[in-house]
């Protein structure tokens, strides 16, 4: 849907991920997508040179956020909130809708 | 002029890589850390400048070798001998939501700096602790604050407009503990 105007699909699927989670790691979106992990980490280096997403280390996990600096992120989210509404529940099912609640270390899964 | 690279100061260095830029055509103004260095006189000490420009990275590339220094990643120069690392932020200058508002012209032996006015520099250090409630951001928009004259009204606007008008008084609070 945004693929057309961002010129990569990979880019939107990170777009949905931190609209929807708030942030994401390559890692875990590469999983997440089933897609090499280094198509992750070239969209998020990408997107975080041009100022959009900004990351910082959790140990030894980057975590990427949007950048709330970012001038037009207002707008940048309202584009991704509209089009994530036109994303067939299969595909929201499938991926944007994993647990995101805490759960106590040791418990299984 | 023969330049100390190892002994460079940030407002002389600065200003050569703005002059080196606006020689060439390309405009260029200083954001971020180095200016609350600049306007503290170093009470705060960046090794970083960040430069907002609209040319071609490429191009600046180019005008920067010129001067020694080579391009480390996407937009980060180095040069090895010199303690500071310049970055070409993408544009567009802005704090928050908001363009910036002007712009200060500092003349140095050097050459002059364009760089973001000290009222745009006490938003720019508040967005970060505003959005990442970053204590040395804090601390560095107090700095600038002591050091500069700044339009407190202008801040108070923006930051009700950026939605933390509660750590903009925290920010008051603090400033006026100090003075």
């Amino acid at each position: 849907m945004l693929e057309g105007i961002f010129g990569n699909i990979i880019v939107e699927k990170i777009l949905f991920t931190l609209y929807v989670y708030g942030e994401g790691y390559p890692l875990g979106m590469a999983k997440t997508f089933e897609e090499p992990v280094n198509r992750f980490q070239q969209q998020l280096k990408r997107l975080e040179n041009a100022g959009i997403i900004v990351s910082r280390l959790i140990g030894r996990v980057r975590v990427y956020t949007f950048n709330p600096r970012y001038p037009f992120l207002e707008e940048l989210k309202a584009l991704t909130a509209k089009a994530f509404e036109f994303l067939p529940e299969k595909e929201k099912d499938a991926y944007y809708k994993k647990r995101t609640r805490p759960r106590r270390a040791g418990k299984p899964l | 002029m023969k330049i100390d690279w190892q002994k460079i100061e940030i407002k002389e260095m600065a200003a050569l890589i703005s002059e080196k830029l606006r020689g060439e055509g390309v405009d260029s103004i200083l954001v971020g850390g180095a200016c609350v260095s600049i306007y503290t006189k170093n009470k705060y000490q960046s090794f970083d400048l960040d430069f907002v420009t609209h040319a071609a990275i490429k191009e600046v590339t180019i005008l920067l070798a010129e001067l020694g220094f080579q391009r480390e990643s996407s937009r980060h120069f180095i040069r090895r001998d010199c303690p500071f690392f310049i970055e070409f932020v993408a544009p567009p200058a802005a704090v928050g939501n908001e363009p910036l508002k002007g712009e200060k012209k500092l003349k140095t032996k050097f050459g002059t700096i364009v760089l973001m006015t000290p009222t745009d520099s006490v938003k720019d250090r508040l967005a970060a602790y505003y959005h990442w409630n970053d204590q040395q951001a804090l601390e560095q928009a107090i700095m600038v604050a002591e050091s500069q004259k700044i339009n407190f009204h202008e801040v108070k606007r923006w930051s009700e407009k950026e939605g933390h008008i509660g750590k903009y008084q925290q920010f008051i609070k603090r400033l006026h503990n100090k003075t």
